[in-house]
């Protein structure tokens, strides 16, 4: 049982060890990049200055309170946008790959004619998924660490590791939506477009509605309000913010596994 | 047939696909131990079929039973004694065929390592290549040895010799016969009449989802189709051939005499033993002139 659930979530891991090194490599190399000109813009007066004539929405829509401190720094550069869309990206794709992608593929015939459930099958995909992911949160820590030391960054590690897990647990979130939609229907644009569709949608909630008196309560709806609106860096994090990501997320994987053993497997 | 002494039972199994029936209403029985000729020309639904009864598909009504189990309630046990290679086959490339290969391995609970080497031998399979550097027929050749290094009890194998040369399709065949000796029932789907008959006990025949013959290979040889070219030394002999049993659309173009044939060869043969001949052309149809007469019967 357990060699046999370790091969379910064995071999898509190995399929996803390039694309997981590429991605690391892709993320760690930005926050590394992004964290060398922290140097430059510590103390640059010109810079706050001009972020200050900016509109007050345009300010706060894009993260850019406080560009001048560390935590302003990373949140405007990395953390408001840049660094939880790429993990959205990464985290629907692996999950795309797997699942939706490889059965239309019909990748996963020979497989699901084994003495395994569907069920099971796709469940130690998302399993695999979650674990390329992982993997890419804990590289993102480790570099932003280093380059922190490196470049003389003073900031908080508490809030800074809370982040980057709120940046993990967001993406996590959007790939279960994309793995629901993939145990309902094996379509993989249907996949992505749900859920990189549903993250952009999600930061334009987030970002833009509270610029308008009328729509500024229904930017609570975002998962992106939920993981980022009380700036995670400058903040303390309070649990339920972890939750009510994780929990969705869990559920929205329940959903994706109980629907795949219900309908067909779709055809190469 | 009970049952226990089929290891296929299908009755009245329909497949929709929104407004499109693949499957109309099959039912069969195949007996244990038996090698079983599943033929039909592409579309006829012989995959729906065959993915209806590994569970890939659910049924829209009908029911399929398998080694005495339902193939909708208990796939993943009768999973556990069947061995399936797909007609439209794609393999994760990025794998060796080995690493593949063991890889279904540990979800059938692990495979003798020296059968493994020795079908790889036999199927001349050299399995520390990726995947995606294999031809379509070693493709095959990677499916076809999890299938038989599976030792199951039901061998599912649609369109299994796509891709192979004669030699490798010679090896299936001795494959077939082996696993048929060890007690396990084969169900082999094709388009191509000739495969089918060297290795098939039984057959069907499928078209637009119905099964509209079903017999001995023999029975169904006689119910078959056959193209016969013949040329004569002399004139040809009209009279005596108008008058065989079987033969329909004769044209005499000279010393050329065409024909198609239905039924043995035999009474034409002793016809034109009493002529001199140039040559014989009995030509192999396919499937679709074979059958040709049985979908007619059907429409």
């Amino acid at each position: 049982m357990i060699r046999v659930a370790g091969e379910l979530m064995g071999t898509p891991l190995r399929a996803l060890r390039r694309s997981t090194a590429w991605w690391a490599v892709a993320l760690g190399v930005i926050v590394l990049v992004t964290v060398a000109f922290w140097p430059a813009f510590r103390g640059a007066s010109g810079i706050s200055e001009a972020i200050e004539q900016m509109p007050a929405g345009v300010v706060q829509a894009f993260g850019l309170e406080d560009f001048g401190t560390p935590a302003g720094f990373l949140r405007g550069n990395l953390y408001e946008l840049l660094v939880p869309l790429l993990l959205i990206g990464a985290g629907v794709a692996f999950v795309n790959s797997q699942t939706a992608s490889d059965e239309t593929a019909g990748r996963l015939e020979l497989v699901l004619a084994q003495p395994v459930s569907h069920r099971a099958v796709y469940l130690g995909r998302a399993a695999a998924a979650l674990i390329g992911l992982t993997i890419l949160v804990v590289v993102i820590v480790a570099v932003q660490f280093a380059a922190d030391a490196v470049f003389d960054l003073a900031i908080d590690g508490s809030r800074l590791a809370a982040t980057i897990a709120l940046c993990g647990l967001l993406a996590a979130l959007h790939a279960a939506a994309g793995y629901s939609i993939a145990g309902a229907r094996a379509r993989p644009a249907l996949v992505l477009g749900i859920g990189i569709g549903g993250a952009i949608a999600g930061y334009v909630v987030a970002a833009l509605f509270p610029l308008s008196d009328a729509l500024e309560p229904w930017s609570h709806l975002s998962p992106w309000d939920w993981a980022f609106g009380h700036n995670p860096l400058a903040h303390t994090t309070d649990a339920w913010r972890y939750v009510v990501l994780a929990a969705p997320a869990a559920a929205l994987i329940g959903l994706g596994t109980w629907l795949v053993g219900r309908r067909d497997v779709s055809a190469a | 047939m009970t049952l226990s002494e089929s290891a296929i039972t299908i009755r009245d199994l329909v497949k929709r696909y929104d407004r499109i029936e693949a499957v109309r209403g099959i039912s069969l029985d195949v007996r244990r131990g038996e090698v079983f000729g599943f033929l039909g020309p592409n579309g006829a639904g012989k995959t729906t079929t065959i993915r209806c009864l590994l569970g890939l598909l659910r049924p829209t009504s009908g029911a399929i039973h398998a080694l005495d189990m339902d193939a909708a309630r208990e796939g993943v046990n009768l999973r556990r004694r069947v061995a399936y290679v797909p007609g439209e086959l794609r393999l994760p490339e990025r794998l060796r065929a080995g690493d593949f290969i063991d890889s279904i391995g540990r979800l059938r609970g692990g495979f003798d390592g020296r059968r493994r080497d020795e079908l790889a031998r036999r199927l001349d399979l050299d399995v520390g290549r990726r995947l995606r550097d294999l031809s379509t027929g070693n493709r095959r050749k990677v499916a076809l040895l999890i299938a038989f290094l599976s030792e199951a009890d039901l061998l599912i194998l649609d369109e299994p010799t796509n891709g192979l040369d004669p030699l490798m399709q010679h090896v299936f065949l001795e494959l077939v016969a082996e696993a048929r000796a060890a007690g396990s029932t084969v169900f082999l789907s094709s388009h191509v009449l000739a495969e089918v008959q060297r290795a098939a006990d039984r057959v069907a025949v499928l078209r637009d989802g119905r099964v509209v013959a079903e017999g001995t290979v023999a029975d169904l040889r006689a119910r078959a189709r056959q193209k016969v070219e013949v040329w004569f030394e002399g004139h040809v002999p009209s009279g005596d051939l108008a008058a065989l049993p079987g033969l329909s659309g004769a044209i005499t173009d000279g010393r050329r005499f065409t024909a198609t044939l239905t039924g043995s060869v035999e009474p034409l043969l002793q016809v034109l033993a009493r002529h001199r001949i140039a040559s014989l052309l009995v030509e192999e149809p396919d499937l679709d002139e074979a059958f040709l007469g049985l979908y007619e019967a059907a429409a």
